[in-house]
């Protein structure tokens, strides 16, 4: 009985293990072996010992690239927060047409990156940019969203907010409707107003929901590529390079794909580590 | 049962459909011999390809020619290293940039022309030794040969240039500076026609603009100085650090606007510079014959200096892969392009230089020289061109000079010492990781 | 009174940030049909609409292969990855085998690994099997997906054993129980995996950039990025536009259509996270 059951599970997930044997378990093994060869897509691999590692700590701009990832992540978390759970109260509380409303506000995360990376490049263009005109229409000065070193990555990361935003609302709205009414009932017969009972009810029940946007908006956040690729190519002075962007072209434009794995376990790895220590901190909250 | 069988049929199906996806092939053809020969894609050049290949495969039925278009892709050379890593090289290509080579050489990727017989003579005798040294790969031997060169001069707005009330175009930095004074004085004079500034550049980080700008003008300031070689950085310091003090002083005073524009400001008139090659003056005269009053100067060197001046070359090469079933038929094709009618061809449809020595000697073009008194100028700087290093990472190397341009010329927030202090720096971390 | 007022301004903030997220695309749109000189102005009305940038972007660029190609590969990717996370995702939940625990939890251990460490290598796989350039480089990759199995599983353990049980005394193969009882149950599971799917697939850039090199075979995102970067729109932003709105219109139509399935899926597979 035992046997059989085993063959049935094997062979039913046998075209997982396939898959996962060559495109799972070997890149695994693979990217360690990698790290110690100079490989540039085109000749054979060569051994290279501890150079990638050497140069990993050497490299300036691969640092700089992590700082402009954390940097994103910093501005991008909490305008999330704050707009999500703005727009979660706000819609939940009106009937006619909320579902329309939220569809609406739920567009730009179905829409491809691509598009909305276009779209923005215009709205932030310096001399003609959409917001740019409409600032100096009311008088106030142009803005440099991308040309300024210390403005484009908040201005990425604004970006990123509108596309993103949507998706945290949804689940925010979920997770109020699942705020029992009885609490919220029992607080206003014990005379609690509506800020009170926000913050001392709504809050505290949203907060695994409030741990779960943080948790999936920093993975996604480490993702950064795309905005950074069509936008800016990573400037100006290197700003908006993301840490992937950097990876990417070290292996695919410079074909250093040895010291491009290198660059990915470390960075991996940090991942690793920031969403373990969130998820530790945010669960004790 | 069945609908598992289905699905499963299906996506099988779906996946081999989706396996054949275009490939290139080597037709073997049993009477004669078939070379795949790949072009740039862009328009006059594919013109041109088309009419060398019909010529030759007229008279040479033998030896038949397939012209393809280079892939058009995000770079020519993604195309090529997919190529090479996919084995699905052609037999020829004639849009090597010639930083690249010493990859492609290391991959074993290309024939050695060296081992021709006839391969010194004409190397000779088309391009002489003195230019060609340049191309030579690190053991000595050859393996490309430079086909064609864009030297990059100074273009300037002569009506413009009147207007400030600057007589002639200036040799010398500090003429360039002082002349720029003097247009936006002029500028700010007329406030109703809209700004004017002296020059432009893309001020993006991008490697490749870094050719128009701060390469053109090391080759210029260091007479033909390399930046590296033999394996280590061998660079004039001091010609890097004026270089990136220059721009930084035109961006500092908003000579050079830091800005992006959506058209091409010198056809717009809006600047009254810009450091192009021949291609861009055939660009500008097909598209906007009579827009702009336009004169050819060589490009700005520091005060101090003497003597020719040299600008970058932006050459293109020609190579034989590796993976070729011809190598003697694909170098007689290669002489073919490198013969003395196809150059001038080469002049009059694609308006490129070709490296030839001597070529204003040459007398099958002199009629076009007489009637193309512009790229007779062109002509005369291809003998002071240079080409990037051959050494590996070129492209790199050439983001680290972008990133300290865009640091130090750009945006002002180092000084050139620091400038040329952190690009040598970076280049020697660059170089020493590929020992 | 106080409550109309209320309500009101509820409204009126709802709106403008409604319009907040619409404006951008309806920019976009509006601008692939004015010509060069006023299509960075704020207006949402063309004054001489024309079709001149669309006409650029057909002339320049395959698009419509585009469309075909992204297609092709992410109908392919969804149908395998649903079909197989839903067979590999039934033998983890309903078929009590010894080796289902470790499995599993191999495959919840590959959900935490950033997928930046295994892209390299996977390139190289695909280089060694010849699949650069190839749609199938594209598809095979993303073929099964470690979040569809477990999404699977867990949907399938709400189906009750006794159920199955029945089906399997009555001599149902286990193959059959799968395609008669348990997917038909399983419909808000394969609409959910299935948008998420495709939608990953169908956005994807990184990936056909890195495997795919000629045009011809090129994603529809994948087109659009090299068009817009490599210059051939020429500087006119109509053009780029008008390729941006090719590239939203597929996806905004279904999402027109089909938008509760869309955000419960997401909400769905974020919860489950």
């Amino acid at each position: 009985m035992r046997n059989r059951a085993t063959i049935q599970g094997l062979g039913l997930s046998l075209p997982y293990l396939i898959f996962a044997s060559g495109f799972v378990l070997f890149p695994l093994v693979f990217s360690v072996y990698l790290i110690f060869q100079r490989w540039d897509g085109m000749s054979a691999a060569v051994y290279v010992g501890l150079k990638n590692i050497s140069r990993l700590f050497q490299d300036d701009l691969f640092y700089q690239s992590v700082l402009n990832t954390i940097i994103f992540l910093l501005i991008n978390v909490p305008l999330q927060i704050i707009f999500a759970l703005f727009f979660a109260v706000l819609l939940n509380s009106i009937r006619f047409l909320s579902g329309l409303f939220r569809a609406i506000y739920f567009a730009p995360v179905v829409v491809s990156g691509v598009v909305v990376t276009i779209i923005w490049q215009q709205l932030y263009g310096y001399d003609n940019g959409v917001l740019n005109s409409l600032l100096s229409g009311i008088g106030i000065a142009r803005v440099p969203w991308l040309t300024s070193p210390t403005i484009a990555m908040p201005s990425i990361a604004i970006m990123a907010t509108w596309k993103n935003v949507g998706l945290y609302t949804a689940l925010f709205m979920v997770g109020l409707q699942d705020v029992p009414i009885d609490l919220h009932e029992a607080a206003i017969i014990d005379g609690a107003n509506a800020w009170k009972r926000f913050y001392r009810i709504t809050i505290p029940l949203l907060t695994p929901t409030m741990v779960l946007v943080v948790i999936l908006s920093t993975i996604n956040g480490f993702s950064l590529f795309v905005e950074p690729y069509v936008m800016t190519g990573g400037g100006p002075m290197n700003s908006t390079m993301s840490t992937l962007l950097y990876i990417y072209n070290q292996a695919f434009y410079f074909g250093h794909f040895g010291y491009a794995a290198a660059l990915g376990l470390f960075y991996a790895a940090i991942i690793f580590i920031v969403v373990i220590i969130q998820r530790r901190v945010l669960k004790e909250e | 049962m069945s609908n598992a069988i289905h699905i499963t049929a299906l996506i099988l199906l779906a996946m081999v459909i989706l396996g054949c996806g275009p490939k290139t092939e080597q037709t073997l053809n049993n009477q004669r011999v078939v070379i795949t020969y790949w072009a740039a894609p862009n328009q006059q050049e594919m013109m041109l390809a088309n009419q060398l290949v019909s010529e030759w495969n007229k008279n040479n039925p033998d030896i038949h020619v397939r012209l393809q278009a280079l892939p058009a892709n995000q770079s020519t050379e993604e195309v090529l290293m997919a190529a090479i890593a996919a084995k699905t090289t052609p037999d020829v290509c004639s849009n090597i940039w010639p930083g690249t080579v010493p990859e492609y050489v290391r991959a074993n990727a290309l024939v050695s022309l060296s081992q021709f017989s006839d391969f010194d003579s004409l190397a000779e005798s088309r391009i002489g030794w003195d230019r060609m040294v340049q191309f030579r790969s690190a053991d000595g031997q050859y393996y490309q040969i430079p086909w064609k060169t864009n030297p990059v001069m100074m273009i300037y707005n002569k009506d413009l240039f009147k207007a400030a009330g600057i007589a002639s175009p200036p040799r010398t930095y500090s003429e360039f500076l002082f002349d720029a004074q003097k247009l936006t004085s002029y500028s700010n004079a007329n406030v109703g026609n809209g700004h004017y500034w002296m020059g432009y550049r893309d001020i993006r980080p991008i490697w490749w603009q870094r050719y128009f700008d701060f390469f053109t003008f090391y080759c210029a300031a260091s007479h033909g100085h390399p930046m590296v070689s033999n394996d280590s950085v061998n660079a004039d310091t001091n010609a890097i650090r004026s270089v990136y003090y220059f721009f930084q002083k035109c961006f500092s005073n908003q000579y050079f606007p830091r800005t992006t524009f959506q058209y091409d400001p010198f056809i717009a008139g809006v600047v009254a510079t810009e450091f192009v090659g021949p291609w861009t003056i055939s660009y500008i005269r097909q598209n906007f014959p009579d827009k702009i009053n336009y004169g050819i100067g060589p490009v700005p060197v520091p005060d101090s200096s003497k003597g020719a001046v040299y600008t970058y070359g932006d050459h293109k090469s020609i190579v034989i892969f590796s993976t070729t079933r011809y190598p003697m038929e694909s170098w007689r094709f290669v002489k073919y392009l490198l013969s003395v009618e196809s150059d001038l061809k080469l002049l009059e449809i694609a308006s490129q230089i070709p490296v030839r020595r001597d070529i204003l000697k040459e007398p099958k073009f002199e009629r076009f020289f007489n009637q193309n008194k512009i790229m007779k100028i062109f002509a005369e700087q291809s003998a002071y061109a240079k080409e990037v290093d051959q050494s590996y990472d070129q492209k790199e190397i050439f983001d680290s000079i972008a990133q300290e341009f865009e640091k130090c010329s750009v945006y002002g927030k180092e000084t050139s010492d620091e400038a040329a202090r952190n690009l040598l720096r970076r280049i020697k971390l660059i170089i020493d990781w590929e020992k | 009174m106080k409550k109309a007022l209320l309500l009101t301004i509820k409204y009126a903030i709802v709106f403008v940030f409604a319009s907040v997220f619409l404006y951008p695309f309806l920019w976009m749109i509006s601008g692939t049909f004015k010509s060069d000189f006023e299509v960075m102005g704020l207006s949402l009305i063309p004054s001489h609409p024309t079709l001149a940038n669309y006409l650029l972007v057909f002339e320049r660029v395959p698009i419509m292969r585009a469309l075909l190609n992204s297609t092709i590969v992410s109908v392919t990717i969804t149908l395998s990855v649903v079909t197989f996370g839903a067979i590999v995702g039934y033998s983890l939940s309903k078929i009590k085998w010894s080796g289902a625990k470790y499995l599993t939890g191999f495959i919840i251990f590959t959900m935490l690994i950033p997928f930046q460490l295994t892209l390299i290598p996977t390139y190289l796989v695909i280089v060694k099997l010849g699949l650069t350039d190839n749609l199938l480089g594209l598809v095979i990759p993303n073929a099964l997906t470690a979040v569809s199995i477990i999404m699977f599983r867990q949907f399938f353990q709400s189906i009750p054993d006794s159920l199955l049980e029945a089906a399997r005394i009555d001599g149902c193969s286990e193959l059959e129980i799968i395609f008669k009882i348990v997917f038909p149950l399983s419909r808000p599971a394969f609409i959910t995996v299935g948008i998420l799917t495709f939608l990953t697939s169908w956005n994807d850039v990184l990936w056909p950039l890195i495997v795919i090199r000629e045009r011809s075979l090129m994603t529809l995102p994948q087109l659009v990025t090299v068009f817009v970067l490599g210059g051939e729109a020429e500087t006119h932003l109509g053009a780029e536009l008008a390729a941006s709105t090719i590239l939203a219109l597929p996806i905004i139509i279904l999402y027109g259509f089909f938008q509760k399935y869309f955000i419960q899926s997401f909400v769905t597979s974020g919860i489950k996270a």
